[in-house]
C-alpha cells in the first residue's frame, strides 16, 4: 500500500509539515485493496464513501456528511429514505459473530434532517463547452446525468412528460415513505445548477426525436420503464384487477381508487409493499401480499418488511398464481402451494408446484406488481424483438450517432441507486464524446492517519432503529404522513459510533516488527495472522495466506485487514511502534481544465 | 473412525426426545445439547399451575439430573447458538466458540408471538413461555390484583383459570389475533366470551389496544379503541412462533419456521429440524404447518432422530395431529379445555 508515486503527491500534504502526507493511487492493487476491504463503499454502486459520511455525524459535521453523499449520489434525503442499501448487506458489522450492519442508510438521512438549513454546496464546475445536450426523462438517472453534464460546462435541457420532475421517484414512491418536498428540495438543488426542465412534454409524441437531435449535440434517454408486466394468468383483464404501477401513480397523482375491503397483492418489491400499505390507506382492511418465494429472500429491506406488518398487512410465501377468477370482476385468486427447490444460475430459487394443492381466497380487488419493462419509443436506433431502442451497457451509446441510453431505460428495472449511477455514467462518457476529454476520475486517495479513537465497548452498541408514528392508526388517517420519523442527533451519534472505519488500512512494518505477539494476544478476532507466505492476484493486491503455527516458517506477522474490525488495540500494545494507520478513500478527484 | 458428533440445538421437548433416541441407537457418538435457559428441560404446559401454586417449580421437570450423566448426554445449558454454517458445518456460540457436528437437529421451539402493532409495548406486557416467565408472573402476582390478558391462545386460558383460583380480578380482550394460528372466527369468539363470562372473567368491548403506560410497578394503563382502564399487569398471549431469526440468511429455507420435508430433513444433508420450529407441508390444509405442542414435539424429536440415522420415516399429516394440543382438538373445541 505504500507505494508513492512521486508524481501523484497533491497538495496540501507532501512539503508541508504541518499537515499529513496525502497521496493518489491509480493501481489496480489499490483498486482490489478497496473492494475488498471497504465493502460498504465498494458495494454501492455510486461508490458513496461510507464511513468518510459517517464519520462526519460522529464529528456532528452533517452538512459536511451531506455533501459527502451528494458528491456521487445528488439525492442523499431521497437516498436515505427509500435506498435499497446494498452496502448494509455488506457492512462488516453483520458478519455472523459480529451482530447487526451498521445503520448506513438512515445515518445518510441523519445527514439531511440534520444539516443547517440553507447549508452551501459544493459543486466543481468547468467552463462552457457550448454544447447543448437533451436528456429525455427526469427520473434518477436523468437528473443524475443532467447535474453532472451542467457541471463539466454543457447546456443542459431535460423533457419530462409528466407534470412533475422526479420519475419514479415522484411518481412511484408513495408520499408516506418519500415526502415530496424533501425530493422537491434535491431536484431543485440540480436544476438550479443553469438546467432547463420542460415538463409535460412527450419526447416522440409533443416533439419528434429528429428535431430533438438535429436541436442537440447529444441526446440521452432516460424514460425508465413504466410498463406493468403481466402475470399472463386467466381472468388478468377482470374489473378490479390493478396494475401495482398504474395504482402507487394514480395516488401519486392524488386519485384515490376504490379497492373495497379485502386485497390481495401479488408480487415481492417495493412496489408490491407500497400498493399494500396504500391500499390500507385507500380503506381496505384486509390486505395479503402474495410471494412465490420465501420472504427471507425479499429483495425489500427488513424495516419496510416490519413495518408493513405493523401495519397488519399479512406475507403469504410460496404462493404461485394460477388464475383470477369473477364473474363480471375479480372475486378470487386461485393459487398453488409451491416447494422450494435450488437456487438457479440467475441468482434466484427454483420453485415447484405441489400436486393437488390448488387453493382458492377471496377478494374485493387484486393488484399485480410483477415487476416493469421499458416502454416502446419513437426514437431512431437499432431495437429488440419488443420494438424497444437498444445500446451498449457500456459506451451507452444507441446504434445513431448522438443518442445515448441510460437508466432502467437501458438495462431495465433496477433500484435507485443504480440508476443514478448509471446517469452519472452516460454523463461522462457523452462529455468524453463531445470533447475528447476526461473531466473526473477516481482514484485511492492515501492519507497518513493517526490511530482510530473508537473504543471496543463502541462494538457492543446496538444498532439504532429508525423511530416510526405510532399509533399505526394515525399513520394511516392521512395518507400523506411519513412513516419514519429520522433518528434524532443522539441516535444518528451512537450508530456512528458503530462504524468500524473500515477506510482505516492498518499495517505492520515487519522490518521494525519484533515478533513479540503482543497484538495477537489482544486481538478481538483472527485478524492478526503468522504467516509463512502471502498470496497476491494478478494485480499484486493480497489475496490470501499461507498460515502456520511453526516459528521456523514465520515470515511475518500480518493484520489481515478484511478480518480487522479497527478496534486499534494492536497499534495500543505494540511496544515498538511498528503499526501504522493509513486511511484509504475512493474518490473521484476533477482532472484540471479537462485532460486528454 | 472418531465417533459422530451429533449436535441439538433447544433443549425442549423434541431435543430431548432426539437426544434420548440418537444415544440408545447409537451408543458411540457423541451426543450434545445447546440449551439457552440456565436450567434443564422442563414441561412448559405446567407453567400455569406453578403460577397457581399447584405444582412446584422442582416437580416441572422432564429428567432427573443424574439422567444427562447416566446417558453420557452433554447437557450445555446457558448457551446460546448464534450462528451455523452449514457448508464448514460448524455451530457457532454466542460466546465465540465453535463446535462441529456431524449432524445437527434444529429443535429451538417457539417463543412468544407479538403480533408487529403491539411490539412497541413489548416491554410492558407479560408473555409465558419459560420458567423465567413464570417467577415474573409470581412475583407480579404478589403485589396486584388485577390482570388483562389480549389474546386469548390455549396458554391464556390455562393462566386465565390459574389466576381466578387465586382470586384475582381478570379483564379478557378477545381480538382478531386470538385465535392465531386459526384464522378469527366470529361463533367460536361468542362461544368463548360467554364461557370466560361464566367463570367471573370481564370481557371487554374493545378489540385493539392503542397504548400501554406502564405508571408503576403495580399500575400499567391501558387505552383502547372505546375505554381506558388501569390494570396491576397485562399479559400477551398470541400463540408461538418459531424461534429461529438467527438461522435467517444461513441458506435455510425459512418460512414461518424451518422448511423440512416429510422426513424433517432440511435441505442440507444430515441436518434435521424438529418440533415447534419445523414446518412441513400439510396436504390437507395445502400449506405449511408448525405443529405445536409437547406430544408432538417429542414425537417429530424422535423422527428426526430415526432418520439421521439412517429410516426414513414420515411425519403423519391428518388434521387431527396438527390441531391436537396435549390431547385437546383446538380446531373447533378448544376452549373446552377451559
Amino acid at each position: 500500500m505504500d507505494h508513492v508515486n512521486p508524481n501523484d503527491v497533491w497538495a496540501p500534504g507532501a512539503n508541508d509539515r504541518r499537515g499529513p502526507l496525502v497521496t493518489y493511487s491509480r493501481d489496480a492493487a489499490d483498486f482490489d485493496y478497496m473492494r475488498i476491504n471497504v465493502p460498504c463503499q465498494s458495494a454501492c454502486p455510486a461508490l458513496t464513501n461510507v464511513p468518510a459520511y459517517i464519520r462526519s455525524i460522529y464529528e456532528k459535521r452533517y452538512g459536511h456528511s451531506y455533501e459527502l453523499n451528494r458528491i456521487v449520489n445528488l439525492f442523499p434525503g431521497t437516498l436515505g429514505r427509500i435506498c435499497s442499501r446494498p452496502c448494509e448487506d455488506r457492512c462488516r458489522h453483520g458478519e455472523p459473530e459480529l451482530g447487526e450492519p451498521v445503520n448506513i442508510c438512515h445515518i445518510k438521512r441523519a445527514a439531511y434532517d440534520l444539516k443547517e438549513p440553507g447549508h452551501p454546496f459544493m459543486a466543481p464546475m468547468f467552463s462552457s463547452h457550448h454544447k447543448r445536450v437533451c436528456i429525455v426523462g427526469s427520473g434518477p438517472s436523468g437528473l443524475a446525468a443532467a447535474h453532472d453534464l451542467s457541471t463539466i460546462g454543457f447546456d443542459v435541457t431535460i423533457l419530462e412528460a409528466l407534470d412533475e420532475p422526479g420519475g419514479m421517484l415522484r411518481y412511484g414512491i408513495p408520499e408516506f415513505r418519500l415526502p415530496h418536498k424533501v425530493l422537491k428540495y434535491e431536484i431543485d438543488s440540480i436544476v438550479r445548477m443553469g438546467i432547463t426542465l420542460k415538463t409535460g412534454i412527450r419526447a416522440g409524441t409533443d416533439i419528434s426525436f429528429r428535431e430533438i437531435m438535429s436541436d442537440y449535440d447529444a441526446t440521452l434517454i432516460a424514460t425508465g420503464c413504466y410498463v406493468s408486466r403481466a402475470l399472463n394468468v386467466p381472468g388478468e383483464n377482470l374489473d378490479g384487477v390493478f396494475s401495482g404501477l398504474e395504482l402507487v401513480m394514480d395516488i401519486a397523482s392524488n386519485k384515490s381508487p376504490n379497492l373495497g375491503k379485502k386485497v390481495a397483492v401479488i408480487g415481492a418489491g417495493f412496489t408490491a409493499f407500497d400498493c399494500a400499505r396504500s391500499a390500507l390507506r385507500l380503506g381496505a382492511e384486509d390486505v395479503t401480499i402474495f410471494i412465490r418465494g420465501l420472504e427471507e429472500e425479499l429483495r425489500v429491506t427488513k424495516e419496510e418488511i416490519h413495518d408493513a406488518k405493523k401495519e397488519g398487512i399479512k406475507i403469504k410465501a410460496l404462493s404461485l398464481t394460477q388464475g383470477i377468477v369473477g364473474s363480471n370482476r375479480a372475486e378470487g385468486i386461485e393459487f398453488v402451494r409451491a416447494r422450494t427447490g435450488e437456487i438457479g444460475s440467475n441468482g434466484r430459487r427454483k420453485l415447484y408446484p405441489i400436486e393437488g394443492s390448488n387453493f382458492l381466497v377471496e377478494v374485493d380487488s387484486v393488484i399485480v406488481a410483477v415487476g416493469q419493462s421499458a416502454q416502446p419509443i419513437a426514437a431512431p436506433g437499432d431495437k429488440n424483438d419488443s420494438g424497444i431502442l437498444i445500446g451498449n451497457s457500456d459506451t451507452f451509446q444507441s446504434s445513431e450517432p448522438g443518442l445515448y441510453l441510460t437508466g432502467d431505460f437501458l438495462t431495465g428495472p433496477s433500484t435507485v441507486i443504480e440508476s443514478i449511477a448509471s446517469g452519472r455514467k452516460a454523463a461522462e462518457r457523452i462529455a468524453h464524446d463531445l470533447t475528447g476529454k476526461r473531466f473526473r476520475e477516481w482514484v485511492v486517495r492515501m492519507e497518513e492517519a493517526a490511530i482510530t479513537d473508537r473504543h471496543r465497548s463502541w462494538d457492543f452498541i446496538p444498532r439504532q432503529e429508525m423511530p416510526t408514528v405510532t399509533p399505526v392508526s394515525s399513520r394511516l388517517v392521512d395518507r400523506r404522513v411519513e412513516v419514519e420519523l429520522g433518528l434524532s442527533s443522539e441516535a444518528a451519534f451512537e450508530e456512528s459510533k458503530r462504524c468500524y472505519l473500515c477506510n482505516l488500512h492498518y499495517e505492520i512494518d515487519v522490518n521494525k516488527c519484533i515478533f513479540c505477539r503482543y497484538c495477537i494476544d489482544n486481538a478481538p478476532r483472527d485478524c492478526i495472522k503468522l504467516v509463512e507466505k502471502i498470496n497476491l492476484n494478478e494485480n499484486g493486491a493480497i489475496d490470501g495466506f499461507i498460515e502456520t503455527t511453526n516459528w521456523q516458517k514465520v515470515n511475518a506477522v500480518v493484520i489481515d485487514n478484511s478480518r480487522c474490525i479497527r478496534c486499534g488495540e494492536c497499534v495500543r500494545v505494540c511496544p515498538v511502534d511498528c503499526i501504522s494507520v493509513t486511511k484509504v478513500e475512493l474518490v473521484e478527484k476533477n482532472l484540471l481544465a479537462g485532460r486528454q | 473412525m472418531s465417533a459422530e458428533r451429533f449436535v441439538i440445538i433447544g433443549n425442549g421437548p423434541a431435543g430431548n426426545e432426539a437426544a434420548e433416541i440418537l444415544r440408545e441407537k447409537s451408543p458411540r457418538s457423541r451426543v450434545t445439547i445447546f440449551g439457552k435457559e440456565s436450567i434443564r428441560s422442563y414441561k412448559p404446559h405446567l407453567l400455569p399451575d406453578v403460577i397457581a401454586g399447584k405444582v412446584d417449580q422442582e416437580n416441572i421437570f422432564m429428567k432427573p439430573d443424574s439422567y444427562f450423566r447416566e446417558k453420557d448426554i452433554q447437557l450445555r445449558l446457558g448457551q446460546r447458538v448464534k450462528h451455523v454454517d452449514f457448508n464448514k458445518r460448524q455451530v457457532l456460540l454466542e460466546h465465540r466458540e465453535v463446535v462441529s457436528f456431524d449432524g445437527l437437529i434444529i429443535a429451538t421451539g417457539g417463543k412468544p408471538r407479538i403480533p408487529e402493532p403491539l411490539e412497541v409495548f413489548e416491554d410492558v406486557m407479560l408473555t409465558l413461555k419459560t420458567a423465567f416467565d413464570a417467577q415474573l408472573w409470581v412475583d407480579r402476582l404478589s403485589k396486584t390484583d388485577s390482570v388483562l390478558i389480549i389474546g386469548g391462545d390455549l396458554t391464556s386460558l390455562s393462566l386465565t383459570r390459574a389466576l381466578i383460583n387465586l382470586g384475582k380480578k381478570v379483564f379478557f380482550i378477545v381480538n382478531a389475533e386470538s385465535f392465531w394460528p386459526l384464522p378469527f372466527n366470529e361463533r367460536l369468539s361468542t362461544e368463548i366470551q360467554a364461557r370466560l363470562c361464566e367463570k367471573g372473567v370481564e370481557v371487554l368491548n374493545s378489540r385493539t389496544v392503542r397504548r400501554l403506560t406502564q405508571l408503576s410497578d403495580t399500575s400499567v394503563e391501558v387505552e383502547t379503541d372505546c375505554e381506558k382502564i388501569r390494570v396491576g399487569v397485562v399479559g400477551a398471549f398470541f400463540g408461538l412462533v418459531p424461534d429461529v431469526k438467527f438461522l435467517v440468511r444461513s441458506g435455510l429455507d425459512i418460512d414461518r419456521g424451518i422448511l423440512v420435508d416429510e422426513n424433517l430433513q432440511t435441505r442440507f444433508a444430515n441436518v434435521y429440524a424438529a418440533g415447534d420450529c419445523a414446518q412441513v407441508y400439510n396436504p390437507v390444509i395445502k400449506d405449511y404447518w408448525v405443529s405445536i405442542g409437547y406430544e408432538n414435539a417429542r414425537t417429530l424429536g424422535r423422527i428426526a432422530a430415526l432418520n439421521m440415522l439412517g429410516e426414513m420415516l414420515s411425519v403423519k399429516s391428518s388434521p387431527e395431529s396438527i390441531f391436537s394440543l396435549n390431547g385437546v382438538k383446538v380446531n373447533t373445541s378448544w376452549w373446552m379445555e377451559f
